[in-house]
């Protein structure tokens, strides 16, 4: 496998401009990504680990924009893309996958043509060899008899089924790199384990590279090679899956790790964080986590940067918790 | 699909006689139709002889029975004016009302279609700015007020465009319509237009509501995700969503074009259903406005049924009852 860095973000700076002046949903984000890597971002809601997604995009909503920092995809950089060359990327390059099956699919048009418009957009081959690469797809991602599938309408299927659906349809150019955004959460456990089994697999084969967005630490152990922990539009840890999740050095990975369900001992109460994410337009001054944290201390009312504890383990905090024996 | 039909067939006849029970009931506790038909200083003898003849002399419970028996044989009374069948004098001027109803619906799509689209896309342009205030004149501004404008400037002061009637007609493909004619042209553009004002700014604020509602759905983000064009998004994703409602309304303000016509009709001497009922009104013509009305209800159901049945084939979810899975 060609380690070469698939994408590269540095400095990433997303902001919404609001009455009381701008607001920063991603801010000072450094990732990387290289070919047939996974990497997990893992936050609660706000944590801007969506913006994240649609910044890699070209996708963020206007008034909001991509204000400072640079993306480089495939070692060219797209930040400045225009829109014809980000819709050359999208689908085609890098595809996307959204939260919601249920609502990702347009309720009046057949599944046939809004895959086939998929590969239509970015490939000159006719509808027949084009239903033929969908059909492919579909069987991929374990949808059967995909003939008659192609003339339903996505009524017709189940939350799962359209989640393959959607899947099927990212798949269809051969991208570089998926980004899916809590592509499970709205699914039952079943489904759910299913589609990870699945998910897993199609990067093993294919060697593509995946970026899993998720608010269930739980979910993205699973997957990920690689997790990043997002806090107020911040990364504020990054490493290796098994080092992360053995010993967490920020507070907050910390903190998420204790109110998973599966680390509470049994007949206990969940523990989980005191208080709630800082309003983004409100943010204390320096550790954006530092007032719901029981070891701050005013060391922490200067931001710290994101430095590396291990190899491959780097932590944004000014008193790591000590690995645990 | 026919089970449904055949359902609302027979409410739609239910509908009509209880319409029929209420309008003929009505009418009769208006004035006198025969001090409308004889002279004033007419012998008594004479005045009877008259309503005798028109069969006015009975009770209103035998004209009413008459009138039903009548109309279930195809005959809804001969007009008190004109001496000749109503349904007759109807289905004379119905294609000059039909004609204008339809330009003005046409003017009302191409027009308003495009707008509001625009509109819904560039929420904040100037350009939307623009075509919303004009479309709250539209819809403020009365109907015979801007139609005597109409006439004043661009027929009185600039002198393009004929100030009243129907012009030349012609027979194509059996049709004898004004349209066929430059002359026919030239006298429709005004009424045509000022029939369709109401409707264009109607379908602005409709097709602008509906694409600013579309857009922030989550499949058109995946449309955009999977790289297609702006204009295969408003064409494949927008547009067939958009109009599901749209249709849905306008299928009903056709009926309310053809009905409510009349004020038009009045201001530019069209000779259509509209005057026609005018002018019965004024003259107390009892069969021609019971026959009107009638006409008038069967036309909305007939829109209803029609609509309902455009609804289902444009929405895949949608199965009319009745009707098998």
């Amino acid at each position: 496998m060609n380690q070469l860095k698939l994408l590269s973000i540095q400095g990433l700076r997303t902001e919404f401009p609001t009455p009381d002046g701008p607001l920063a949903a991603v801010s000072g984000v450094d990732l990387e990504v290289t070919r047939g890597d996974v990497l997990g971002i893992v936050g609660e809601s706000g944590s801007g680990k969506t913006v994240l997604g649609l910044s890699i995009m070209g996708l963020v909503d206007r008034p909001g924009r991509v204000t400072a920092g640079r993306i480089a995809f495939g070692g060219t950089e797209i930040t400045n893309y225009s829109e014809a060359q980000w819709q050359g990327l999208r689908g085609n390059r890098i595809a996307m996958i959204f939260q919601d099956p249920t609502t990702s699919l347009n309720p009046v048009q057949r599944i046939g043509v809004q895959m086939i418009e998929a590969i239509q957009a970015h490939r000159d081959v006719s509808t027949d060899a084009a239903r033929q690469i969908v059909r492919e797809a579909m069987v991929r991602v374990g949808i059967n008899s995909p003939d008659e599938r192609l003339e339903a309408y996505p009524h017709q299927f189940s939350g799962g089924m359209r989640q393959r659906v959607v899947i099927a349809t990212a798949l269809l150019n051969e991208p570089d790199l998926i980004i899916a955004d809590e592509p499970t959460t709205a699914l039952d456990v079943t489904v759910q384990a299913q589609i990870l089994r699945d998910m897993r697999r199609l990067c093993r084969d294919t060697g593509m590279a995946l970026i899993w967005v998720s608010h269930d630490l739980g979910v993205v152990a699973q997957i990920a090679h690689r997790v990043a922990v997002m806090y107020a539009g911040r990364i504020v840890e990054q490493g290796a899956t098994e080092v992360m999740l053995k010993s967490p050095s920020h507070p907050y990975t910390a903190g998420l790790m204790a109110s998973m369900p599966a680390n509470a001992p049994r007949g206990q109460r969940l523990v989980s964080i005191p208080g709630g994410l800082p309003q983004l337009s409100n943010l204390p001054k320096g550790c954006s986590f530092a007032p719901r944290c029981a070891h701050a201390t005013t060391a922490c009312d200067v931001l710290p940067e994101l430095s590396p504890t291990s190899p491959d383990h780097a932590v944004r905090c000014v008193s790591p918790l000590q690995e645990r024996s | 699909m026919l089970a449904f039909i055949l359902r609302r067939v027979m409410q739609s006849v239910v509908v009509l006689f209880v319409m029929s029970l209420i309008v003929f009931s009505m009418i009769n506790l208006v004035g006198d139709p025969v001090d409308m038909l004889v002279n004033p200083e007419s012998l008594p003898e004479e005045i009877d002889r008259v309503r005798r003849d028109f069969g006015l002399d009975q009770p209103a419970y035998v004209q009413y029975w008459k009138f039903l028996t009548g109309a279930l044989a195809g005959d809804l009374g001969n007009s008190f004016i004109f001496g000749r069948p109503a349904l007759a004098l109807m289905v004379e001027r119905f294609p000059a009302t039909l004609e204008l109803a339809t330009s003005a619906l046409i003017i009302a799509i191409t027009v308003g279609l495009p707008l509001g689209i625009y509109a819904g896309l560039r929420p904040n342009g100037w350009g939307t700015r623009i075509i919303m205030g004009g479309s709250v004149l539209g819809i403020s501004v009365p109907t015979f007020w801007l139609g005597l404008m109409m006439i004043i400037v661009f027929s009185v002061i600039l002198g393009w465009l004929p100030v009243s009637g129907r012009g030349e007609t012609a027979v194509f493909l059996g049709i004898e319509s004004s349209l066929f004619t430059l002359d026919g042209l030239k006298h429709l553009i005004l009424p045509a237009t000022n029939l369709a004002l109401f409707k264009i700014a109607m379908v602005i604020r409709l097709t602008r509501a509906g694409t600013e509602e579309v857009m922030a759905q989550d499949y058109i983000k995946f449309a955009r995700a999977k790289g297609l064009s702006s204009k295969r998004i408003v064409r494949a994703h927008l547009l067939p969503n958009i109009l599901i409602p749209i249709i849905t309304v306008l299928g009903i303000e056709f009926g309310t074009l053809i009905a409510f016509a009349t004020v038009t009709e009045s201001i530019f001497a069209w000779p259509g259903l509209g005057k026609l009922v005018i002018d019965a009104i004024v003259n107390l013509d009892r069969p021609i406005v019971v026959a009107y009305l009638l006409f008038v209800v069967a036309l909305f159901l007939v829109l209803n049924l029609v609509v309902d049945i455009i609804y289902a084939v444009l929405d895949p979810r949608v199965r009319l009852q009745g009707e098998g899975g």
